[in-house]
């Protein structure tokens, strides 16, 4: 299906606004980690920073409750993408 | 306010919703009840989603392959794809002193009928360029293939409501009423639930249910550990790749807590998944950290470490989350429970699938629902009984 480019809302998986509101109604989600877990959307490269508000602001408008009221999404480390071969490094301090 | 249902199952993973799915198939009256506010929030949440039949030894292997069998149709059967593949597994050693566990694996089993093949490690660098130069051999199966498992957990739900299941999230057991021999309400922290039975599918938290009913069920919290890479382009011939470590430790407890290697004791055992997204999932680890699901910098040096050895193309490639999970493991032989108790009599177990959790699911739904509505089950699960805890309860 062609994808209208203002229409996306995780700019790094390509998740449109369409695609959120569809599994939002289909399976009955709530929160912002079971939209990301179904359609991607906040999956990607940034993980959500550029998209998670978005995402709660649609879920409160399906769900019919306020933004406040949405259960954010997990954030989990990294805090920016960190290579491998850097996690793999034994850090100066320990023995 | 009071509920009736035929069935309550307590847990929306992946095993609940199966469970779930597969009453609901038969007509009955379901109603699952989720602590948290949404499904697959534990073990089913926090996995790579794959089944590697050449791992499984019997009895687990007796479930793994009709699993299998289920898995390769289910996004038909309920509706909606899971992203199942067909993707075969490799288990490959970057150690020598492995090789002969591999040849007497690969004897073991092509005697249970699994279809594998030894391949040097040369041949297989000729066959996936992406494998390391450490890589001393491998064993190729066919058979296993790998799945989205929220879109399994979801998926189940998906059809199990359009079949009638209700689902209440955000609520806790808070007690289980009985009369002599059976159960006869659920009392969650909003309401009562009349029924005819109880499906203990708690996950890692069964043993709290248990105790509900005044029963000791042997599962604590096991946590595993995982890397999320950014996208690659697909590898040619193996998506799911596992240490040979698999054979000789990762399912072993008492090889890993009496090791002197610190990595093993960590329960590091390498486990590479190449998602159709093209991201890699980097396991495996399993260690006690009572119900807590943080990273420790130690696990994950460990799993990058192992994981540059095997695919050294991985080292540059930029890992974008961490994330820990808590499987329900029996601590006693870790082996599933499958089960349905003499007091109270309507009282069913199905937890306890450590690692096997998505591999399982399918079977382990419709056998439970077999249990349930019909007097015999379709394969044996005598081995997974609850009277094998003779001397905790």
């Amino acid at each position: 299906m062609h994808k209208r480019v203002h229409d996306i809302i995780c700019r790094c998986e390509e998740i449109t606004e369409r695609e959120i509101r569809g599994a939002i109604r289909q399976f009955n989600l709530r929160t912002a980690d079971e939209v990301k877990r179904l359609t991607r959307a906040g999956m990607g490269l940034c993980q959500g920073r550029t998209c998670a508000l978005l995402v709660e602001k649609i879920i409160s408008e399906e769900t019919n409750r306020k933004v406040s009221e949405i259960f954010p999404s997990s954030t989990r480390p990294p805090v920016r993408p960190i290579k491998i071969e850097f996690l793999a490094k034994k850090e100066e301090k320990e023995s | 306010m009071n509920r009736i249902a035929d069935v309550v199952v307590v847990g929306g993973g992946i095993i609940g919703c199966s469970v779930a799915y597969y009453l609901a198939k038969k007509g009955v009256k379901v109603i699952v009840i989720e602590k948290k506010k949404g499904l697959s929030f534990g073990a089913s949440g926090a996995n790579q989603g794959g089944c590697a039949l050449q791992l499984f030894h019997p009895p687990i292997l007796e479930l793994a392959r009709p699993s299998l069998e289920i898995y390769r149709n289910l996004s038909q059967e309920i509706g909606y794809d899971v992203d199942y593949e067909n993707t075969g597994s490799l288990v490959c050693s970057v150690d020598e002193e492995q090789y002969p566990d591999m040849q007497k694996h690969v004897e073991k089993k092509r005697r249970q009928g699994i279809n594998v093949q030894l391949i040097e490690g040369d041949r297989l660098r000729e066959l996936e360029p992406t494998l390391g130069g450490d890589v001393v051999a491998g064993v190729e199966e066919q058979e296993g293939g790998i799945m989205n498992p929220f879109k399994v957990n979801y998926g189940f739900a998906y059809a199990a409501r359009k079949l009638g299941t209700e689902f209440f999230l955000s609520r806790e057991v808070k007690k289980i009423e009985r009369d002599k021999n059976r159960i006869t309400s659920v009392v969650t922290d909003r309401e009562k639930i009349g029924t005819n039975f109880v499906v203990n599918a708690a996950g890692a938290w069964a043993s709290q249910i248990g105790k509900m009913v005044g029963i000791s069920i042997p599962v604590r919290p096991r946590r595993g550990q995982i890397i999320v890479t950014e996208r690659l382009p697909l590898n040619k011939r193996w998506r799911y790749i596992l240490d040979a470590d698999y054979l000789t430790t990762a399912f072993d407890l008492a090889a890993v807590e009496k090791s002197e290697d610190p990595r093993i004791r960590l329960g590091v055992a390498g486990s590479y998944v190449q998602e159709n997204t093209g991201n890699w999932t980097i396991g495996s680890s399993r260690d006690f950290a009572d119900y807590t699901t943080r990273v420790t910098m130690q696990t994950i040096r460990y799993l990058a470490k192992r994981a540059a050895r095997f695919m050294p193309k991985l080292k540059s490639v930029n890992s974008i989350r961490l994330f820990a999970g808590l499987r329900p493991f029996c601590y006693v032989d870790g082996l599933p429970i499958l089960s349905r108790l003499n007091s109270p009599r309507n009282f069913v177990i199905a937890t306890g699938h450590a690692g096997e959790g998505v591999t399982l699911a399918p079977i382990t739904g419709k056998l439970i629902s077999e249990l349930i509505t019909e007097k015999t089950t379709s394969i044996s699960i005598d081995a997974f009984a609850f009277s094998r805890f003779k001397g905790l309860n």
